[in-house]
């Protein structure tokens, strides 16, 4: 069991903050995205953060992508920069905490943390932002201190903008230790923290990927031009969920959704499964944006071009026929005007066969959400916030409140699907989602 | 003269200032709906009590090709069919003048429960055609045609005047800059909350802390920002009925205590002429403060606890130091350097973070500022509350200083 979900209690929080002091950071992997970003975001409040990479001009390089990445060159003021073989052994010794963002691979990382189990003091805190390996084992045959003060800090990319941080401890993690992480990010860094279980994915990864995975699986039987509209903003998002795919990196999302299904098996594991033709397409080279497409990309011309998953190949998208979407249309009227209990309801009341498609992934999404609770989070209101603050996508608990209960259990049930306890139990008038600070409207994206 | 009605308000809400409703596709009209519903959440009262709605809005036309807002209340729920309404206009003052003709008709026994909402979109196009539209708060013609941001180039010559009589340090100007961007982190709805911001930032001069207009940079200006915030304002006999209803006491609803409102010539120049003799180089703006503070029967700014001001740039917080009485006039560098206006200070400016951090949706500037008055002087800040704020003072100033309007919150 989790000790909490949500963020250390407020009114503690000051004597928690006094209980340490972070003066200097460490990044190792300052090159990276994540490395960067997390980078920056810690100058915000300490005096001292000292970027690492394999060589100085990497780490040179980092904290110039940090400087592009807030817009100001005063980061530079507050870091130093090195490389893993000159420098690491002395900054390392002196750091407060020891911000690991290598390349997501179990052996690199552990290597990292063999190195800094010998120098590191024994006090000092070592975070990995790791966004899915497990964290017990990643801990594993390191000296009783190292263990100690050693937990996940899952920031999501860019730091400096997406707040929702996910806080993991171990099973040897000093929950003194936790509180103050959590205490610090929350009042330092301005971030809106979850605890989540050692589980893979964690909170917002299992969840984001589930529905993203589907998506990408239903591509291949109706396309993904068609997807994207039926999982839309209007569903509750800002970027739909295949471009999103794109974005991320299509290797990235195999990482995810791979770890995911080998490790984590539940009701809903068919979906986590990554489709054929990623697979195959990967082996060619695609990855998504950073290799000009996956789903999505341009022609030769410029033109818009779409995959089309059972030939592998790309077709222009203005080739592409587009069925009658009327429920789409009539629901996004109604966002754009801010009806949005009005607009959702009308989406639970759809009908046709891609209502029903469009239905099924919001229905899965938040039935999936209701039964992780208790496995990844303690309650639905720790996937809310990932979801709400890391994936800037409607928590399950703001689609429950505004479809409404009935209809929302009526759709699960449709989709074939098992209605969480938490709301075949719950009081008609119930409302879930609890956190007053959210503008619950902002994820309803006219499309 | 015949004793007039006090003017409570009951609560409000405002709209998360980061939020972009261009991106989001909305019309104006959402934001509009989700102040108004929040702020009825948030009294626990039902729309078919509110008597009449005053909009406060600067350039629906020009930022959505629309004009009429009053009318658009009206689309927010079906109860308020047949509601009387007005939209006020009156620059980046309007949201205030829109309470101050609600809060009128309250004094004047025509209603009981009134409902003020301060809306922008200015999302909506690029910043060049923004701060184009914006000029039309100066005199346009004159002051704004065919200049790139005229807006901060007016409140540099604001900075020049300031320069001109008594001296003034870009030190002091990063300092209030750092205040707001630093407050601003304390409150969920402001739009820099995630912003990365420093006193160096602020002193730096490179590409990304570039000059806007002579002495103003990035740092030094407000934001564009979309966003609507909502009051309820009462008379004292509907105040005393909810208070009932909900359970609180009569005596800890705050009411505006005080109010003060002038205007001066619109062109900039015309003013600083105007004020050649005057120790204050906006008189009056300083006399919009003073008769606020006299019609609350305070004797002067020791009797305010936190003041939310109009710091559309840097130079007008400036201003607004020395022209609250803080420091003896020209002298606000001292209130800067002392702490006196920091949010542990004795009399903090902008605890919201104010238009600099918070954000400056120019027509719901005016009802934010209350709001948070309202938010303060209740307890009601979280993070940025005051300790102990018992009367909080707002200064909403429209154009170069041309309407200024204050309000006085308390119990």
């Amino acid at each position: 069991m989790l000790s909490s979900t949500t963020t250390a209690a407020s009114g503690k929080s000051s004597d928690l903050l006094s209980s340490r002091s972070i003066k200097h950071v460490v990044i190792l992997g300052a090159n990276g995205a994540m490395g960067l970003g997390s980078g920056a975001l810690f100058t915000t409040v300490v005096p001292r953060v000292t970027f690492l990479a394999r060589t100085k001009e990497k780490a040179d390089g980092g904290l110039a992508a940090a400087v592009k990445m807030v817009r100001s060159s005063t980061v530079a003021s507050r870091v130093d920069t090195g490389s893993y073989d000159a420098d690491f052994d002395r900054v390392v010794a002196e750091a407060d905490l020891i911000f690991e963002a290598v390349t997501e691979q179990l052996p690199l990382k552990q290597e990292f943390f063999d190195r800094i189990d010998k120098v590191r003091r024994p006090d000092s805190i070592v975070a990995t932002v790791t966004s899915g390996l497990s964290i017990n084992q990643l801990a594993e045959g390191r000296s009783d201190s190292f263990r100690k003060h050693f937990l996940g800090l899952h920031f999501f990319n860019p730091p400096n903008v997406i707040v929702g941080t996910e806080l993991i401890a171990g099973k040897d993690t000093d929950p003194k230790l936790v509180d103050f992480l959590d205490a610090f990010c929350t009042k330092r860094l301005g971030r809106a923290m979850v605890r989540t279980a050692d589980t893979a994915g964690f909170a917002g990864n299992r969840v984001g990927f589930k529905l993203l995975n589907e998506c990408a699986i239903l591509a291949e039987e109706h396309g993904p031009l068609l997807i994207d509209e039926l999982v839309g903003p209007y569903t509750g998002r800002a970027l739909t969920p295949l471009a999103t795919i794109d974005l991320v990196g299509w290797d990235i999302h195999r990482a995810i959704v791979d770890n995911i299904y080998e490790l984590a098996p539940d009701e809903a594991h068919e979906t986590l499964k990554l489709p054929g033709f990623m697979a195959d397409l990967m082996a060619k080279g695609v990855l998504g944006s950073k290799t000009g497409g996956g789903f999505f990309g341009q022609d030769d011309a410029g033109g818009r071009i779409v995959l089309d998953p059972k030939t592998q190949n790309y077709v222009a998208k203005s080739s592409l026929s587009r069925p009658d979407l009327g429920f789409i249309e009539e629901i996004s009227n109604l966002h754009r005007v801010g009806r949005y209990v009005d607009g959702m309801r009308a989406f639970a009341a759809a009908t046709g066969p891609y209502a029903a498609i469009a239905q099924k992934v919001i229905a899965g999404y938040i039935s999936y959400s209701f039964h992780r609770v208790g496995e990844v989070t303690d309650d639905i209101s720790g996937i809310d916030r990932i979801m709400g603050y890391g994936f800037n996508w409607a928590p399950p608990s703001v689609l429950v409140d505004t479809i409404g209960l009935k209809p929302t259990i009526q759709m699960i049930d449709k989709a074939g699907l098992s209605v969480p306890p938490a709301l075949a139990n719950a009081q008609e008038g119930t409302t879930f989602f609890d956190d007053p600070q959210v503008n619950v409207g902002k994820f309803f994206v006219a499309a | 003269m015949a004793q007039v009605p006090e003017v409570y308000v009951l609560g409000g809400y405002q709209t998360d200032f980061a939020r972009n409703w261009s991106k989001e596709k909305k019309h104006f009209v959402a934001m509009m709906r989700e102040a108004v519903l929040g702020a009825l959440d948030e009294t626990q009262i039902e729309p078919s009590e509110i008597e009449v709605a005053h909009t406060g809005n600067f350039a629906g036309e020009l930022y959505s090709k629309q004009g009429h807002l009053g009318a658009f209340f009206l689309e927010i729920d079906p109860a308020f069919s047949g509601l009387p309404t007005a939209r006020h206009e009156a620059a980046c003052a309007s949201g205030s003048i829109a309470l101050m003709a609600a809060s009128a008709e309250i004094e004047a026994h025509r209603y009981d429960l009134a409902c003020v909402v301060g809306v922008e979109q200015m999302k909506s196009v690029g910043p060049g055609e923004g701060g184009d539209f914006l000029g039309t708060a100066a005199w346009y013609e004159l002051e704004a045609k065919d200049i790139e941001f005229p807006f901060p180039k007016l409140f540099g010559k604001l900075g020049d005047e300031y320069d001109k009589r008594y001296g003034i340090k870009d030190e002091h100007l990063a300092e209030i800059s750092t205040i707001n961007y630093a407050n601003a982190k304390l409150n969920p709805n402001a739009q820099t909350r995630t912003w990365y911001m420093n006193y160096d930032h602020a002193m730096s001069r490179d590409e990304f802390n570039g000059t806007i207009g002579g002495r103003i940079h990035i740092s030094d200006c407000s934001q564009v920002t979309d966003g609507a915030a909502a009051l309820l304002v009462a008379s004292p006999e509907y105040a005393k009925k909810w208070a009932d209803r909900v359970g609180v006491p009569f005596e800890s609803i705050p009411r505006i205590k005080g109010w003060g409102h002038n205007t001066a010539r619109i062109r900039f120049d015309d003013k600083i002429a105007e004020s050649a003799n005057s120790e204050y180089i906006l008189p009056h703006v300083r006399s919009t403060v003073t008769s606020a503070q006299k019609r609350a029967g305070i004797a002067d700014t020791s009797g305010i606890d936190a003041i939310e001001t109009h710091d559309c740039f840097t130079t007008s917080e400036y201003m607004a130091i020395d022209h609250f009485g803080l420091t003896a006039p020209g002298e606000s560098w001292k209130a800067i350097e002392e702490g006196v206006i920091a949010f542990d200070g004795s009399t903090p400016i902008n605890p919201s973070g104010g238009l600099i951090g918070a954000g400056h949706p120019v027509g719901a500037t005016g009802v934010r500022q209350v709001l948070d008055c309202h938010k303060q002087v209740s307890g009601k800040a979280g993070d940025y509350q005051v300790e102990g704020a018992k009367n909080v003072q707002t200064l909403n100033i429209g154009g170069s200083g041309t309407t200024s309007v204050s309000f006085i919150l308390g119990t």
